[in-house]
């Protein structure tokens, strides 16, 4: 008995000495953190020395109340979610695609297009989001068709008004004209609309009809893009589409490799059987890379919640805030100016919940509806 | 003979020793941008303090923007500020000024030191925690018309001294593509920064702001929504463009300087943009033409203003020095030295050269071009100023409005809309405190 006891002491004493170091790295640099930042989040600390400053103490769910009582904060979760969907909807299912196609070689040069379509994810994240910010910007390629588009309409429409009239004999039904066609902003420019534009017209007298064209384009031309990307409802769509160009690639990869797992017999099997391409994947592939699907499912959701550097190049999460996602609204409220740490923990810690709550249900739609790998 | 060699050698090892000066290290973080104008300037001035004083070593940490204010939130939250560091007078500083991270400097530098500053640069009541623990370098005016005169005349007009003389530019200048005025506003502070609140000081005063921060007055008066009114009207009219709510701050100076907008409004720091970068030789707008054909202006006069040419401006920037250095101590005498080189008239003057600021420091005389020289002037001819919003609002009411104007300028909100917005933040904030 006692030798027993002394042999439990020294495998106590073994199992200790050898997991303490990991374990004591762990408790510092991973549950410490976590730890501080939940209880950051209920403190009422207001910046100066943590430890050994001004005593700070337990302030309640105020800044979890204010986080909830913001439509900034709803708005973040609600583009958020938009990238959450367009992830496990669209890079998803789209580079389960690629990836099929590629690994069943229906199309020529599969390594080309397996390359083509990963490439975006190779370059740094703020090369991409100054990117596609710059084909986006009012002076952007995008822009310029837009507005190139918009005045061949205006100046052909502005040609059949001035047909066989001079600058210098314009009357105030053309010139009205010109009014209804520039829409009612443009009248706001001027204290008097109709003489005020006429006098404007008749200084052309001597100049090209082409010029005095040019320039009453540049006056009444609406520009394309403020008015797109000011709208809460559509203003995330470039960056959807940028996320779908960027990620897809990354997913491809990791649905090719799991496929070419996959023993090829069973598929030439199934296709002697007689079974379609489409069987073959919905009844071969779809189940065996079910466990795949799911983990896919989780690096995305929480890379989709945890998502900042792209869309903070891209817009900073402007114009107005209607691009902000959750952790650009914790950077603008609690970084920005005077810096709130507690609403800075109490918005991370809410992305966790959800996140930890997506990643829930996908597990429990594996249960239901997965295969089971290997 | 022994003891006398012995007793000699003594006296030498306690004269040496008592001559002999302990090394200090001092940790600086400095506020700087490696890519503007003016960079290896201020490398060079870093260089000789350390040529000059072998006793001090300078352990210099620089960052910019706001790496460096979180950088700096950080050193304070572990306790560890650095010895001699860079300071807001205002919010953007708050943990500084409230937790008193900055020794006083009236009380470091002494009253006899700080009369060759000017009175708003001394001035306590000027800075967020009502003591003095920073040292303005300059006094910034937020809001100046930079106007492109020779492109005004080109096109027939005078300069503007009312906003119908705005107004009454829109449709010639849009004809030519060029815009009236630019304030790039994608960055959301500069249209706040540098022309709302000028507009506040006009329409509603620095009093109104007072009251609304003493209970007597909300966001949501009239004279508040007036002011958002004026922004509103700006886009309105076509004065401002409203893709401007898209252009970065940093885009917009090479715009105007190419002619794409007859007026340009910023802070008087941006004049630094436009003149000749020591490092390449090139200048956004070469010397004679800032000489002719461009000019300082105030906004122009508002229908319904209530103080005729006050223009916002707000103390500037500066260096503080650790509150945690022993009095009396060498790291604090060596600070002083620093801190006492740093506003040193020879050093302001090399400032001043490269466009960052008009010093504080009375009588600082530099080689300038003619853009930079023409800041001093505008100063005494605008003595009225008013309050900058974001020095006298804490960030989350500030905040607030700096997206209202976007809003605004976007046209995706009205004024009256913003200003209830600004009154429930403010209300918020004050129920968080």
């Amino acid at each position: 008995m006692p030798n027993r006891l002394r042999l439990r002491g020294e495998e106590g004493r073994a199992y200790w000495s050898m997991v303490l170091p990991a374990f004591s790295i762990y408790l510092l640099v991973m549950a410490f953190p976590i730890v501080l930042s939940i209880v950051l989040s209920v403190s009422n600390y207001d910046g100066g020395k943590m430890f050994g400053g001004d005593p700070w103490g337990f302030a309640g769910f105020k800044a979890y109340a204010r986080v909830f009582s913001d439509p900034l904060f709803w708005n973040a979760l609600k583009n958020n979610a938009y990238i959450v969907l367009m992830s496990v909807f669209g890079q998803l299912p789209l580079g389960f695609i690629f990836a099929y196609i590629i690994y069943r070689k229906l199309v020529k040069w599969p390594g080309f297009w397996q390359g083509v379509l990963y490439v975006p994810n190779i370059i740094s994240v703020i090369v991409v989001g100054l990117l596609w910010q710059t084909i986006f910007s009012p002076n952007g390629p995008i822009a310029e068709v837009m507005n190139s588009i918009a005045r061949a309409g205006f100046q052909s429409r502005l040609e059949a008004i001035l047909a066989g009239v001079g600058s210098l004999d314009i009357s105030d039904d053309h010139v009205r004209k010109i009014l209804d066609l520039a829409g009612p902003a443009a009248l706001e420019w001027f204290t008097d609309p109709v003489p005020e534009l006429k006098e404007l017209i008749q200084s052309y007298s001597g100049a090209p009809m082409q010029e005095l064209l040019n320039d009453l384009c540049n006056l009444f031309v609406q520009r394309w893009s403020p008015e797109f990307l000011s709208k809460s409802n559509v203003a995330m769509l470039p960056i959807l589409f940028v996320l779908l160009w960027m990620y897809t690639g990354m997913y491809l990869i990791l649905f090719l490799a799991n496929m070419q797992k996959i023993d090829a017999q069973i598929i030439e099997a199934a296709r002697i059987d007689g079974a379609s391409e489409w069987q073959v994947m919905r009844c071969i592939i779809l189940p065996s890379l079910s466990g795949t699907i799911v983990n896919s499912a989780i690096l995305a959701i929480s890379g989709s919640l945890s998502s900042f550097s792209l869309i903070f190049a891209m817009t900073g999460g402007g114009p107005s805030r209607v691009t902000e996602i959750l952790s650009i609204y914790m950077y603008n409220n609690a970084f920005l100016g005077r810096p709130n740490l507690p609403l800075a923990n109490a918005i991370s810690l809410i992305m966790v919940v959800i996140s930890f709550f997506l990643i829930v249900l996908t597990k429990l739609a594996e249960k239901r509806y997965g295969g089971k790998e290997d | 003979m022994k003891k006398s060699i012995a007793a000699i050698l003594l006296i030498a090892l306690a004269v040496s020793g008592g001559f002999a000066q302990d090394k200090v290290t001092l940790t600086v973080m400095n506020y700087q941008q490696a890519d503007q104008a003016g960079y290896p300037e201020d490398v060079k001035i870093w260089q000789d303090f350390q040529a000059a004083n072998p006793d001090i070593t300078l352990n210099i940490e620089v960052l910019f923007n706001d790496p460096y204010h979180q950088k700096l939130q950080a050193y304070a939250a572990a306790g560890t500020m650095p010895d001699v560091f860079y300071v807001w007078p205002g919010a953007r500083s708050a943990v500084v000024h409230e937790k008193r991270l900055a020794k006083d400097l009236n009380q470091l530098l002494g009253a006899a030191y700080l009369k060759d500053f000017s009175a708003a640069a001394t001035n306590p009541a000027n800075q967020l925690g009502k003591y003095m623990a920073m040292l303005p370098q300059s006094y910034t005016y937020t809001s100046v018309m930079y106007v492109n005169k020779k492109l005004l005349e080109d096109n027939g007009f005078k300069l503007p001294k009312t906003y119908a003389d705005l107004k009454k530019m829109v449709p010639k200048l849009k004809a030519k593509g060029v815009s009236v005025a630019m304030l790039p506003n994608k960055d959301a502070w500069p249209m706040q920064s540098c022309l709302f609140s000028t507009v506040v000081g006009r329409m509603a005063g620095d009093s109104f702001l007072d009251a609304v921060l003493a209970g007597k007055a909300k966001f949501t008066d009239k004279e508040f929504v007036a002011s958002l009114q004026v922004i509103a009207d700006l886009y309105k009219d076509g004065i401002f463009s409203r893709e401007d709510v898209q252009i970065g701050y940093g885009e917009a100076a090479g715009m105007f300087a190419s002619g794409k907008a007859a007026i340009y409004i910023d802070g008087d720091w941006r004049v630094g943009a436009y003149i000749t970068d020591k490092a390449s030789g090139k200048a956004l707008i070469a010397p004679a033409a800032q000489e002719s054909d461009f000019v300082l202006l105030p906004f122009p006069s508002i229908p319904g203003e209530k103080n005729r040419g006050v223009v916002s401006a707000v103390a500037g920037t500066g260096w503080a020095v650790s509150s945690s250095l022993p009095a009396g101590s060498a790291k604090e005498k060596a600070a002083t030295r620093l801190i006492k080189y740093l506003y040193s008239p020879e050093v302001q003057a090399i400032r001043f050269g490269t466009g960052a600021y008009v010093p504080t420091r009375k009588g600082v005389k530099a080689d300038v071009e003619p853009l930079v020289a023409k800041v001093p002037v505008f100063y005494a001819d605008n003595a009225k100023t008013c309050y900058v919003v974001d020095g006298v609002l804490d960030p989350a009411v500030y905040n607030v409005i700096n997206d209202g104007l976007i809003a605004i300028g976007l046209g995706t909100k009205a004024p009256a809309q913003v200003a209830a917005e600004t009154q429930k933040a403010y209300e918020s904030w004050l129920a968080s405190k």
